[in-house]
């Protein structure tokens, strides 16, 4: 039981805890602490920056060694009501060099949404639109499936482990399901080369991804816009997306079940990361959507 | 030891999910049995050490020594000892003081937990009461949750595979075949290990020591002969909290207790022969191997793997099944091993045995070593 008392001394030693550190240890429960809510929930030990260690809830992929940031957010609610709000700790993806990061390396048009909201078929009609938009494969370590149409590149899992380690990844997605482990990622070659040819790369993401990529070439560098399913609650966007999904039939109702879940993970990013995003979109009409996107975008506007 | 105590009586419940029966009835049971099996008649018991950590939240009761002197005639004196999941080995060794001291002659130790009258959040809220409320607890974090945080960092510094990992339950489950009083009786695959369903990354299910029901009792004397005498009892302690401790993977009052109980029985651990170690989850029992000395740090999991295969290791490990096999009913733990450990010595005719039992994340620990002498 976690009294007022105690939390209010929690209170009082918060600033300490507001540093960046590094993970050394994580585990996700499947089952968290009476209060904690009922999804799982990730917590790592931190090592901060002057030294001392502390548990807090990380938030995106979990890895030993992997530098965080601190961030406020709803941590618990009591049997009473009482919302509690702590620091939590934000994966940050491996920058190469901090210098690289302040420079404004040309723009990236990023569409992220749950699955099946339709991204793969906007940024098709992007690039069919425009010419000098071009669509950056997906590196990823899960099987190829009928239905796939080129936006993937697959490597095995020590393959993307190396490019990890080599920092030849900017951004990364670790999505276990109950089926397979599933990691995806962008390449830095892969969008440099589309800078090379005075193009405009637009990649489709998740959550993991958009965090990633902002981190690495800086928010300012992304053209951000968020797709949502229509419907008017997050039950009924839901249903849509799980109607979407069913008809595109690529997917086992196993595969669509880890999907869905992820889709309500991805809603609920829309609300804690605004920040991250220039628009949000509810894609119920294909035309209009591209037509938004071409009129906030640079050099697709005329 | 400044005195011989020696291992007189013994009995347990069986452990599981014992609905029927009260945390009274636990305690009556395993005493009856302790005292039927011992020299002594009730009446010769001058003192209980009453071990449980749970009781008011899982059963709405305190004052459990009251209720333990009530179960003899001559209401002895009693206390109650509380020390998490190594409540059993803190009973014993207060029990050993005791003896030592003179105070009392024959004393009755009982552990006793009732664990599945509530729900499973409560339990585990109540279990987090082990941990430190003010670090461990606001993170969100139970127990599962604990061992997962050490066990993905052991499996990063050593290596260790997620299959591996799986033969920890799978030799267990295999010892708890030959158990009567064991909550599993029954074999199970590392692969159905390895598949079982997730509780706290990389822990899964069968990686998890039960919630269970159980009671057990023993009477240790300075007054009567046994085959059976304590060695040494040794308890030692380390920062409650994780976070105050400089390594994940090693579980320093595990060193300090098992090292000053080879010191007071004045043997070397090559004597020993069978051990029961706490293995409240597979991560734990590789650890405690190696915080034992009987491997290098990262070694745990060859024993395991020896275990599995049938090949020799010199030594014997949670012969009884073990916390995963047999159930946990964290405060009667200790009791139990100290019981298993000894039937097993009698069983193989074989010296030095040592029951290992800790707290929380071994925050507390105690270490007791039994000496077997068939003449006596």
């Amino acid at each position: 039981m976690t009294t007022p008392p105690i939390l209010h001394r929690q209170n009082a030693k918060r600033s300490k805890k507001l540093q960046d550190g590094t993970v050394l240890s994580w585990t996700t429960m499947s089952h968290p602490l009476e209060g904690f809510g009922n999804r799982p929930r990730t917590v790592g030990l931190i090592e901060l920056e002057d030294g001392s260690r502390t548990l807090g809830q990380l938030l995106g992929t979990p890895m030993i060694g992997q530098r965080v940031r601190p961030r406020m957010v709803l941590s618990s609610v009591n049997v009473e009501g009482l919302r509690t709000y702590d620091v939590a700790y934000e994966a940050l993806v491996t920058v190469p060099s901090a210098i690289e990061r302040k420079e404004f390396p040309g723009y990236i048009l990023a569409l992220t949404g749950p699955s099946g909201v339709g991204k793969t078929t906007v940024s098709r009609m992007l690039v069919k639109m425009f010419g000098h938009v071009e669509s950056v494969p997906i590196l990823t370590t899960r099987e190829r499936r009928d239905g796939d149409d080129g936006e993937y590149k697959y490597v095995s899992k020590e393959k993307f482990t190396e490019f990890l380690k080599k920092g030849e990844i900017i951004a990364f997605a670790h999505l276990p399901s109950s089926t397979e482990e599933r990691w995806y990622g962008y390449r830095k070659e892969d969008i440099q080369k589309i800078w090379k040819r005075g193009n405009l790369p637009v990649v489709i993401t998740e959550m993991h991804l958009l965090r990633g990529i902002a981190e690495h070439y800086g928010r300012r560098s992304i053209l951000s816009f968020g797709l949502l399913p229509p419907g008017k609650s997050k039950r009924a966007m839901l249903s849509a997306l799980l109607h979407r999904l069913r008809l595109r039939g690529r997917e086992t109702e196993e595969h669509l079940k880890d999907r869905l879940a992820n889709a309500a993970k991805d809603l609920e990013f829309f609300r804690e990361r605004a920040d991250l995003f220039d628009r949000i979109l509810v894609n119920d009409d294909l035309q209009t959507v591209v037509e938004t996107v071409r009129q906030h975008v640079p050099g697709l506007a005329k | 030891m400044t005195t011989d105590i020696t291992l007189i009586g013994q009995g347990q419940t069986k452990f599981g999910e014992l609905w029927s029966k009260s945390i009274r009835d636990l305690m009556e049971e395993a005493t009856d049995a302790a005292i039927s099996s011992s020299p002594c008649t009730a009446l010769d018991i001058d003192l209980i050490i009453v071990s449980n950590m749970l009781a008011e939240v899982t059963s709405g009761q305190a004052h459990l020594a009251a209720i333990a002197s009530a179960l003899l005639p001559h209401h002895p004196p009693a206390i109650r000892v509380e020390s998490a999941c190594g409540s059993g080995a803190f009973a014993l060794h207060t029990a050993c003081a005791m003896l030592e001291s003179g105070r009392a002659k024959n004393v009755l130790v009982i552990g006793v937990e009732k664990m599945t009258d509530v729900s499973v959040d409560t339990v585990a809220s109540a279990l987090m009461g082990a941990a430190d409320s003010e670090q461990e607890r606001p993170a969100g974090l139970t127990f599962p949750g604990i061992f997962g945080l050490i066990a993905q960092r052991y499996m990063h510094e050593y290596g260790l595979t997620r299959d591996d990992l799986s033969l920890v339950s799978a030799v267990h489950h295999r010892n708890a075949c030959k158990n009567p009083f064991a909550q599993f009786r029954s074999e199970i695959s590392p692969d159905a290990v390895t598949k079982s369903s997730m509780i706290s990354d990389p822990l899964r299910l069968l990686d998890c020591s039960p919630i269970s029901d159980g009671a057990a009792a023993v009477i240790l004397s300075s007054e009567h002969s046994s085959p059976i005498r304590i060695a040494a009892s040794q308890i030692a302690s380390d920062s409650l909290s994780i976070v105050a401790r400089p390594t994940l993977t090693s579980f320093s009052a595990t060193k300090d207790a098992a090292e000053r109980a080879l010191q007071e029985a004045e043997i070397k651990l090559q004597d020993i022969n069978v051990l029961e170690t706490h293995d409240c989850f597979s991560i734990a029992a590789v650890i405690n191997l190696e915080d034992l000395g009987f491997c290098d740090p990262g070694e745990g999991i060859q024993v395991y793997k020896n275990l599995f295969e049938g090949k020799p290791t010199g030594f014997g490990v949670n012969m009884s099944g073990g916390l995963k096999g047999c159930g946990h009913p964290v405060a009667a733990t200790g009791i139990k091993q100290l019981i298993d450990v000894a039937k097993n010595l009698q069983a193989t005719n074989q010296r030095y045995g040592l029951a290992h039992n800790f707290g929380g994340a071994a925050a507390t620990c105690g270490v007791h070593i039994l000496e077997h002498s068939p003449s006596s």
